[in-house]
């Protein structure tokens, strides 16, 4: 990497690799995800109903990456609770963010420079957590390179997957939709970072571990920040991913409304050519597409709505 | 085994014991459980929407078994995911099977020499399968038969027990219905085999291991063989029944007086109606492809075929009973 030491960025990259998650960044993790939780529709209605299952909720969401690479590995699932500090850090944010009177705390830090700031940090400390998960396999299973993706993308986007599991804390239960059918943009990203630590991590990949963790990051926050102030869905990734969802897994060319369906925000100039016939024939399959391809929770609630209006 | 030694089979019976499993039969076993995921209604549909839902479904069909036998001895379930070539070779098979052009890929493996090979050849894997579960328990636990049971069923009829979080990958939730509600013929299958191998891996069983494989081995591929070309019938289909009239038969104990006949009278066709209601949904897709399905409907529809001649049969003995004690 030279331009890491033509810009003079090896010794922050080295100094940033080694920053500590646990007071500041971990905290900002907790807020956002708890802030996430109490966006979900009803989880206001919940916390009163049972500040219990609440709370319980409000850790799946701020623990469910480790829980669930606890799991697939096989040790306990309970792991991130022995942790009392993290875990009474995240109660303490957990009960300000709902309960505070005049609800203070939720609504300074919704407001937007604050949400910003503590939106980059919680990308940050995903590339903590992705290449904890690739480690963590990595101990298990020296050689396996599916197994340290998996754990990896399990750790850092645990939240999202075992979402269907959260929402029954709270009583709600959608069968018909998870974080696999439909990949939010945090689920997709943390995928490919997964890959990329984890071809780090077994040599593949001729990068140094801190100066991927610093790309990395930069790249998590810079497009998190972009996204959130753009109030654009798409991720960066999506023409990349369109290209190859219609390389590899278009299906026959008899199913227009399957070689026509990508993207429509992205890639309208692609799929322009035969809108006449492909936009009629597959509008529903788009508008369940476009849900799939937003990023972050808020925009993803949005198009719930819209699919289910015209349903 | 005298039998096997006069037929000069016991050096066949050896060597086939010792048979590798990995690049023929897996591959096998791979291709029959993906094409039988591309045959679950909405499947095309998921591929078509998100691949990453679908491969992980596929990948459910093929290594549930080894999922499932992990999750009950608490070991990684995601340890069948540590063998590099075994999952490269099955999501090669998932990708060619869902998104060759033309469907050739499908189209090939589904005519029916091809899929009668191929169906054969993943029964062969499922003796290792469950083999391997019994000893994959018996390491843990020496003398709990019951663990070695559960193991080795776990572990070869896999993806039929998990199915329901299997559909939940593909957003499809229907908790009224699951393996062990309706058993299908390889379930069943599986839990005799497991039972078997783990009498004879814990010696109360007077057979030699290449010799009970053998047998078990022929005995499933015959089997299977046997229900995609003839009409699909279970072969323990009376045994079952009877065992079932003895053990757990509950209105035929009753003896008629007037007013249980009165009650009785009434219920049992309300359950055949239900029994049949219960099949109808699934039979259309048994007529409609003749082989796949044989294995999941073929137990169920026998069964209740018995079931409702029998409860018809006890019905009217309870009628003419009844309008006998009207009568007098």
């Amino acid at each position: 990497m030279n331009l890491f030491s033509l810009l003079d960025l090896n010794e922050l990259a080295l100094g940033m690799s080694k920053l500590s998650m646990f007071p500041l960044f971990d905290t900002a993790h907790y807020v956002v995800s708890t802030m996430a939780l109490k966006e979900q529709p009803g989880a206001v209605d919940v916390a009163r109903r049972s500040p219990f299952a609440c709370w319980f909720s409000a850790m799946l969401h701020c623990f469910g990456g480790a829980v669930l690479s606890g799991l697939m590995l096989a040790q306990p699932s309970v792991a991130p609770l022995s942790n009392t500090g993290s875990v009474l850090l995240a109660s303490v944010v957990w009960y300000l963010v709902f309960y505070c009177p005049a609800n203070l705390v939720y609504r300074c830090s919704a407001s937007l420079p604050v949400r910003l700031v503590l939106s980059g940090m919680k990308e940050v400390s995903r590339t903590w957590k992705v290449l904890g998960g690739v480690t963590q396999a990595r101990k298990q299973y020296t050689d396996a390179l599916l197994v340290m993706i998996a754990v990896g993308w399990a750790r850092g986007a645990g939240g999202g997957l075992i979402s269907n599991f959260e929402q029954l804390v709270r009583g709600v239960w959608k069968p018909e939709t998870n974080e696999l059918l439909k990949m939010s943009y945090p689920t997709k990203v943390t995928l490919v970072g997964a890959v990329l630590f984890t071809l780090q991590q077994s040599y593949r990949l001729p990068v140094k571990e801190h100066h991927l963790i610093f790309a990395y990051t930069v790249f998590l926050v810079v497009n998190k920040v972009w996204m959130m102030l753009t109030g654009s869905t798409s991720s960066p990734l999506a023409p990349l991913e369109g290209v190859l969802y219609r390389t590899f897994f278009a299906l026959q060319p008899e199913q227009p409304s399957c070689a026509t369906q990508v993207y429509p925000g992205t890639l309208a100039h692609l799929s322009g050519k035969n809108s006449d016939k492909g936009a009629a024939a597959c509008a529903t399959q788009k508008r369940t597409n476009s849900a799939a391809e937003t990023g972050g929770k808020r925009s993803v609630k949005g198009s719930h709505t819209e699919t289910r209006k015209d349903k | 085994m005298e039998l096997l030694a006069f037929l000069n089979l016991d050096e066949l019976a050896l060597a086939m014991s010792q048979m590798s499993m990995y690049p023929l039969f897996e591959s096998a076993h791979y291709i029959v459980s993906v094409m039988s995921l591309k045959e679950q209604p909405g499947a095309v549909e998921v591929a078509c929407r998100s691949p990453v839902a679908c491969w992980v479904s596929s990948m459910l069909y093929c290594f549930g078994g080894a999922i499932l036998s992990a999750v009950l001895l608490a070991e990684p379930p995601v340890e069948p995911f540590s063998n590099n070539s075994h999952v490269l070779v099955a999501s090669l098979i998932w990708y060619l099977m869902f998104y060759c052009p033309q469907d050739l890929v499908y189209s090939c493996t589904s005519l029916l020499p091809v899929r009668l090979v191929l169906s054969g050849m993943k029964e062969v894997t499922r003796t290792w399968k469950v083999l391997g579960g019994v000893v994959q328990a018996q390491k843990k636990y020496q003398n709990s038969l019951l663990v070695m049971i559960v193991v080795g069923w776990a572990k070869g009829s896999g993806h039929g027990l998990i199915s329901n979080f299997e559909q939940l990958v593909r957003g499809v939730w229907r908790p009224e219905t699951n393996e062990l509600l309706k058993m299908s013929y390889a379930t069943k299958v599986t839990l005799i085999g497991a039972i078997v191998f783990s009498m004879q891996q814990s010696h109360i069983l007077p057979v030699q291991k290449h010799q009970l494989m053998f047998l078990y081995t022929l005995f499933l591929v015959i089997n299977k063989v046997r229900m995609m070309l003839t009409a699909p019938s279970f072969p323990f289909a009376p045994v079952e029944t009877a065992i079932y009239r003895v053990l757990f038969g509950m209105e035929s104990t009753h003896s008629p007086s007037a007013n249980e006949a009165d009650v009785s009278v009434t219920s049992p066709p309300e359950t055949c109606t239900a029994a049949a209601e219960a099949i109808k949904p699934a039979s259309p897709r048994h007529n409609g492809s003749v082989c796949c399905d044989a294995e999941q409907n073929a137990a169920p529809s026998a069964e209740a075929d018995v079931d409702c001649s029998l409860k018809l049969a006890a019905r009217d003995d309870q009628q003419t009973a009844a309008e006998r004690i009207r009568t007098d």
